[in-house]
C-alpha cells in the first residue's frame, strides 16, 4: 500500500510537470498543424538562460521565470517570422517542410549551445533543493512541489487566456477551423507567429522549472521532445485541458509500468500509449471532455 | 540532367582534395600516438579529465625527450563521442589518416571493445586504459584463441570490470557483512556486466540478490525503482552508474528517505567530483569501489594529483585520470624501447616486455583464465567523507577509517 | 511528362551510364586512400536510405519519421544471424530486405490509418519502441552490449563494390516503378489521397507496394551497414536523429521527389560534415571541426528556406542564379 501511494503520489507530481511541457507542443500543433522538433531545444534555450542567470547572477530559478519566458517568446517570434511562416506561404511538395525546418533550428540551438557552455553538465543546487516533507511513509521532494504548483498555475492561466480573451478565442478558432477563422477577419500570420511565441514560451516556463531537478547539457532535449509528443496526442491536438490529462495519465502510466513490471521499459510505456491512443482515438482524451 | 554532373565533380574534387591531404608523412617528426576519447557527448567529463592528464603527462615526458635527444610524442585526440560507431571511424581515421604507431584511450566498454576490433584489424597495437568490459582483451571475441598473443593487438593496463569490486569483498566479507543486496546498474556493456559480475561476488560471500534492474542513461525519475527496492528492503545497494545518474539516484534515494545500511557505487561515476559537486547532501558517506586513490603508497600518485590541480584546478582527478597519465608514461617507455623503429611488431614487442611502475599502478600484462595482455590491479574502497574521497580499505592503506555504521537520518540532514 | 515520353528514353539515360562508369573504373585509376573509400561507402550507404526513405514520402506522400525501424531490423537480421547461429552476416544481405519487408507490413497495419503528422508521429513512435525493446531483451539481441563481428576483409574495395551495386539498385528499381503504372498512381496518392481513391485506384494496394519496395532497400541498407561497419547495437541502428531524422534530410537536401535527389543529398551530406569535421583537411584552425552538425543544421535551414525543392529538384533556379552571376562578371 505504501509503495502504491508513493509511486501514485511520484507519478501525479512528474504528471503535472509533464504537462507544462506539453501544452506549448499541444498548442502550437492545434494552430499550425505541424509537429515542433525542436521543442525540446527550446526548452534547453530556457534551462540554459536560467542557468546563466543562476550562476552568474544568483538569481533563484523561479524568478528566472520572469526572465526566461519573454526571452524565449521573443525567439519563438523571431524563428516564427522569419523561418517557419515564409514555409506556410510557399508552395512545395511536401507539406512536412516546416517539421523539417524545426529539425533544422533544432540542430543549430544544439550546436549554438555546445559551443558557448561545452558539453559539460550542468546543474542548479539551490537552498530548498534537498529539504524532502515526509507525510507518514509518503515522501514529498520540496523542489518538485512547489514546480508542480507552478505548472499548475501557468496551465490554468493559459486556459483562461484561450477561454476568455479575444486573442485566446481566435487562437482557439484557428485551431479549431483555420479557413472560417480567416474569413472572420482573423489574420493567420498574426495568430501563427503568436501561437509560436505563446507555445515556446510556455516551454521555456518547463525548463527553467526542471533544471532544478534535473541536469541540463545541449542534448538534453530530445527526450523532452518524444513526452510532449505522447502527451498532445493523448490530450488532442490545441486543448489544454487535455495537455493536463495528457501530462497526468503518461506521468501516473510511466510511474506503475516502472514500478510494477519494469524500469527499463519506462519510456516504452508513454510511446506504447502513444501508438494506441493514435490508433484507436485520434482525438485523444479531448474527443472524450470536448474542452 | 545537368545536376549529374555536380555528384561527379563534387566527388572528383573531394576525392582529389582527401588524397592530396592524406599523404606527406614525416620521418623525422615526433611520433604520433592516437588516443581515443569521448570528448563531446555525455562522457565528456571522463573523456576532458584523461586528455587533461595525458597533456599533464605529455609535458613530463617531452622534457625528458628533448634532454635525451629523442622525438617527441604528439598526442593525435579522435573524439568518440561515447558512441561505438563514431569510435570505429574514430579508429580509422587514426590509422589511414593520421597514421598514428599506436593507440591508447578507450573510455568506455561498448566503444573501446568496437574500436578494439577495428585495431586488431589494422594490426596497430592498441594500449586501452579504461574501457572495462571483460572481453576487450580476451581473444575469444575477435575469432582468436589463448595462444594467438602474437596476433593480438589489444593490451589493457586498467582491470576489467568483472574485478572492480574485488577490494570491496573484503570490506564486505570482514566489516559490513550484509545478507542482502539490491543492485542498480545502466543498461549499458559497463552496467549489464559490472552487474552479472557482482552477483558472482555476493554468490560467493553469501549475500542474497533480492533485486536487480536496470535503468537508461538520463532517465529523470528513478523513483519508481528506488521505492519497489525500498520496499525489499536489502541491507546493502550496489550501483553501476555514469556521473549525473549517480548523483539523480542518491538525491532521489535521499528524498525516499530509503536507508540500507550501505550505498555502494561501482566507481565510474561515484568517484568524481562532479558527482560531489550534483549530488549535495546525498553524495555523504557514498561507498565507491576505485582502482586507484591519490594517497595510496604509487611513488609520483601524489605528484601527479598535485600537479593536476595546479594546472587545471577543482578538485583533483580520480582513477580515470590516473589511468590516461599512467596510459602515457608506459606509452613513452614501450616507444623507446623501440630504438626508434615504430612499426607494428616492434611496438608489440616491446609491449609485451612491459615491466614498470607507474602513477596508477604497475604495468605488466599477463594471461590468465580467457584473458590475455591484461595487467593485474589491486582494487581499493573509498568513501565520500566530509567533501572527499578518502580512501578507506584495505586498512593498511587507508588514509581515513571506515565511517561506519552510517546514521542517515543525521548524515543527511541539511 | 507523360507516360509515353518517359518511356521512349531508356532506363539509363547517357549522364547516368556515364556516373556508373566512373563510380565503377575511378577507383582502378586513382588509387583512393581507405579513408576516402570509407567516405564513398557511407555515401552509397546514405543513398540507398534516402531513395527508400524518398519513394515513400516524396513520391507516395507518407512520410515516415521512423525509417531507421526497418534499416535497424535489417541489420540485426544478419547480426542475429551471427551472433545466435554463427552464420555468416553475408546472409543477411539476402535476407535483411525481406524481413524489413515483413516488419514494414506489419507496421504498416497499424499506421496506415494515419495521415499527415499522425502518421509521421505513428512511425517516429514505433521506430523509438523498436529501439528500447531491441534494448532490454538481451536474451535475444545481447541488449545494449552489442553484436561484434570482425569483418570479412580489411581492404575497402569488395565494400565499395557491394555498395555500389545495392545503391545502383536502389536507384534504377525506383527509376523503374516510377516509370510504371504503379509510379503515376503514386504521385496521385501523395498529391490527394481521397481523390485518387475516387478514381478507383486502389490506394491501399498501392501503399503497400511503396512500403514494400521502401523497407526492401531499407532493410538491405542495414543488412550492408552490419557487415560493412561489424557493429551494430539499437542506440546506433535504431537512431532517431541519427538514422531517421538525417534520412529525411538527405531526401531534402536532394529533393524531394527527385529520383537522383537523395544520391545528390547523400554526397552533400557526407562531404559537408566530413569537411567540417577535418576542419576543411586541417587548413581551417581546429575549432572548425566542432562545427560539422551547426554547418548542416545551417545548411538544411538555407535548402528549406530557399530550394524547397532540393537541389536537384530546384537546378534550374540553382543554374539560372549561376549563370547570372557568370553574365555578371563578364560584363
Amino acid at each position: 500500500m505504501e509503495l502504491f501511494l508513493q509511486t501514485l503520489v511520484n507519478g501525479t507530481l512528474i504528471g503535472g510537470l509533464y504537462a507544462i511541457i506539453g501544452i506549448g507542443m499541444t498548442l502550437i500543433m492545434g494552430v499550425m498543424g505541424i509537429i515542433n522538433l525542436a521543442h525540446g531545444q527550446i526548452m534547453m534555450i530556457a534551462m540554459y538562460i536560467t542557468w546563466v542567470l543562476w550562476q552568474f547572477l544568483g538569481i533563484d530559478p523561479l524568478l528566472s521565470l520572469f526572465i526566461s519566458i519573454p526571452l524565449v517568446y521573443v525567439l519563438g517570434d523571431l524563428m516564427a517570422r522569419y523561418l517557419l511562416y515564409p514555409l506556410m506561404e510557399k508552395e512545395s511538395i511536401l507539406p512536412e517542410n516546416q517539421v523539417l525546418m524545426t529539425v533544422g533550428i533544432g540542430m543549430v540551438l544544439v550546436e549554438l549551445a555546445r559551443t558557448i557552455f561545452t558539453s559539460d553538465y550542468r546543474s542548479v543546487q539551490t537552498s530548498y533543493s534537498d529539504i524532502v516533507w515526509r507525510l507518514g511513509h509518503i515522501s514529498l521532494s520540496v523542489p518538485v512541489v512547489i514546480d508542480f504548483f507552478i505548472a499548475i498555475a501557468f496551465t490554468g492561466a493559459m486556459f483562461w487566456f484561450l477561454i476568455k480573451t479575444d486573442i485566446g478565442r481566435s487562437i482557439r478558432a484557428t485551431a479549431q477551423d483555420k479557413e472560417a477563422a480567416i474569413l472572420m477577419g482573423v489574420s493567420a500570420k498574426k495568430i501563427t507567429i503568436l501561437t509560436f511565441a505563446l507555445g515556446s514560451s510556455l516551454t521555456a516556463a518547463a525548463g527553467t522549472l526542471f533544471l532544478p531537478i534535473y541536469y541540463l547539457y545541449p542534448d538534453v532535449g530530445p527526450i523532452f521532445t518524444l513526452k510532449a509528443f505522447v502527451i498532445t496526442i493523448l490530450g488532442g491536438l490545441g486543448s489544454t485541458v487535455g495537455a493536463i490529462a495528457g501530462g497526468l495519465v503518461l506521468g501516473i502510466a510511466e510511474t506503475f509500468g516502472a514500478t510494477y513490471i519494469s524500469m527499463g521499459y519506462r519510456d516504452a510505456f508513454g510511446l506504447i500509449i502513444f501508438l494506441l491512443v493514435l490508433i484507436f482515438m485520434p482525438g485523444g482524451l479531448k474527443s472524450l471532455t470536448k474542452v | 540532367m545537368k545536376y549529374l554532373k555536380v555528384i561527379i565533380i563534387l566527388v572528383l574534387t573531394a576525392a582529389f582534395a582527401l588524397s592530396i591531404s592524406g599523404c606527406g608523412k614525416k620521418a623525422d617528426g615526433p611520433v604520433k600516438v592516437g588516443v581515443l576519447l569521448p570528448l563531446t557527448g555525455s562522457k565528456a567529463k571522463f573523456g576532458e579529465m584523461e586528455k587533461n592528464s595525458f597533456e599533464l603527462a605529455k609535458e613530463k615526458i617531452n622534457e625528458a625527450r628533448t634532454k635525451a635527444g629523442l622525438n617527441k610524442i604528439e598526442f593525435v585526440y579522435e573524439d568518440d563521442t561515447g558512441k561505438p560507431d563514431v569510435g570505429r571511424a574514430a579508429m580509422e581515421k587514426l590509422v589511414n589518416v593520421n597514421k598514428v604507431a599506436m593507440v591508447t584511450g578507450g573510455y568506455s566498454s561498448s566503444v573501446t571493445f568496437a574500436a578494439a576490433a577495428v585495431a586488431q584489424q589494422y594490426r596497430i597495437p592498441f594500449l586501452v586504459n579504461t574501457g572495462s568490459v571483460d572481453k576487450i582483451t580476451e581473444p575469444e571475441a575477435f575469432n582468436l584463441t589463448t595462444d594467438d598473443g602474437d596476433k593480438f593487438y589489444i593490451y589493457r593496463l586498467n582491470p576489467p570490470v568483472s574485478e572492480y569490486a574485488s577490494g570491496l569483498e573484503s570490506l564486505l566479507r570482514e566489516v559490513v557483512k550484509p545478507k542482502s543486496v539490491f543492485i542498480i546498474h545502466e543498461n549499458t556493456a559497463f552496467g549489464t556486466k559490472g552487474a552479472e559480475a557482482f552477483q558472482k561476488s555476493a554468490e560467493k560471500l553469501g549475500i542474497k540478490v533480492v533485486g536487480d534492474e536496470s535503468y537508461s542513461g538520463g532517465t529523470v525519475d528513478f523513483k519508481p525503482m528506488l521505492s519497489n527496492a525500498k520496499k525489499l528492503n536489502p541491507d546493502m545497494t550496489y550501483m553501476i552508474s555514469y556521473v549525473m545518474d549517480a548523483a539523480q539516484l542518491m538525491k532521489q534515494a535521499r528524498e525516499l528517505n530509503w536507508k540500507p545500511k550501505l550505498f555502494v557505487g561501482a566507481g565510474a561515476g561515484y568517484t568524481m567530483p562532479a558527482f560531489k559537486e550534483n549530488a549535495g547532501v546525498a553524495s555523504r558517506r557514498m561507498v565507491s569501489a576505485t582502482l586507484w586513490h591519490q594517497s595510496l603508497p604509487i611513488p609520483g600518485a601524489k605528484e601527479y594529483f598535485d600537479g593536476y590541480i595546479a594546472k587545471f584546478g577543482g578538485d583533483g582527478p580520480d582513477y580515470h585520470g590516473a589511468e590516461a597519465y599512467a596510459a602515457a608514461t608506459v606509452v613513452d617507455d614501450v616507444l623507446k624501447r623501440c630504438n626508434g623503429n615504430y612499426d607494428a611488431a616492434t611496438i608489440k614487442k616491446a609491449l609485451d616486455a612491459t615491466d614498470m611502475m607507474t602513477v596508477f599502478a604497475p604495468v605488466k600484462f599477463t594471461s590468465y583464465g580467457k584473458k590475455i595482455h591484461q595487467n593485474k590491479v589491486e582494487t581499493y574502497v573509498v568513501q565520500w567523507i566530509d567533501g572527499t574521497l578518502k580512501l578507506i580499505w584495505p586498512k593498511d592503506l587507508a588514509n581515513a577509517p571506515f565511517e561506519y555504521p552510517i546514521d542517515w537520518t543525521k548524515i543527511w540532514a541539511k | 511528362m507523360t507516360t509515353e515520353q518517359t518511356n521512349k528514353n531508356p532506363l539509363i539515360a547517357k549522364n547516368e551510364w556515364f556516373i556508373i562508369l566512373a563510380a565503377v573504373v575511378l577507383p582502378f585509376i586513382f588509387h583512393f586512400s581507405p579513408y576516402i573509400q570509407g567516405l564513398l561507402i557511407f555515401i552509397m550507404i546514405w543513398t540507398v536510405l534516402g531513395s527508400s526513405w524518398n519513394l515513400l514520402a516524396g513520391f507516395t506522400g507518407l512520410v515516415s519519421f521512423g525509417h531507421a525501424a526497418y534499416f535497424g531490423v535489417g541489420a540485426y537480421v544478419g547480426g542475429l544471424l551471427y551472433f545466435h547461429f554463427h552464420i555468416s552476416p553475408w546472409w543477411g544481405l539476402l535476407l535483411g530486405g525481406p524481413v524489413a519487408v515483413l516488419f514494414g507490413y506489419l507496421l504498416g497495419l497499424m499506421v496506415f490509418r494515419l495521415r499527415g503528422p499522425y502518421f509521421a508521429l505513428g512511425t517516429l513512435a514505433s521506430a523509438e519502441i523498436l529501439r528500447i525493446v531491441f534494448g532490454q531483451e538481451e536474451w535475444l539481441t545481447n541488449g545494449h552490449n552489442g553484436i561484434l563481428y570482425i569483418t570479412t576483409w580489411v581492404s575497402k574495395y569488395p565494400y565499395y563494390f557491394v555498395g555500389l551495386a545495392i545503391a545502383l539498385g536502389s536507384v534504377l528499381t525506383i527509376k523503374l516503378v516510377m516509370r510504371s503504372k504503379a509510379g503515376f498512381y503514386f504521385l496521385s496518392i501523395r498529391e490527394d489521397e481521397d481523390a485518387a481513391e475516387a478514381l478507383g485506384i486502389d490506394t491501399k494496394l498501392y501503399k503497400n507496394i511503396a512500403t514494400i519496395i521502401s523497407t526492401f532497400w531499407a532493410g538491405t541498407a542495414g543488412a550492408f551497414y552490419m557487415i560493412y561497419m561489424g557493429f551494430i547495437d539499437p542506440e546506433v541502428v535504431f537512431a532517431l536523429h541519427n538514422i531517421s531524422i538525417i534520412t529525411i534530410l538527405v531526401g531534402i537536401i536532394g529533393g524531394v521527389g527527385t529520383i537522383w535527389g537523395p544520391t545528390v543529398g547523400a554526397v552533400i551530406m557526407v562531404l559537408v560534415q566530413e569537411l567540417f569535421r577535418s576542419a576543411f583537411f586541417d587548413l581551417a584552425p581546429s575549432w572548425v571541426s566542432r562545427m560539422h552538425e551547426l554547418a548542416f543544421g545551417l545548411l538544411v535551414i538555407f535548402v528549406i528556406l530557399y530550394l524547397a525543392g532540393g537541389v536537384v529538384g530546384d537546378w534550374d533556379i540553382i543554374r539560372k542564379r549561376l549563370h547570372f552571376k557568370r553574365a555578371e562578371i563578364k560584363e
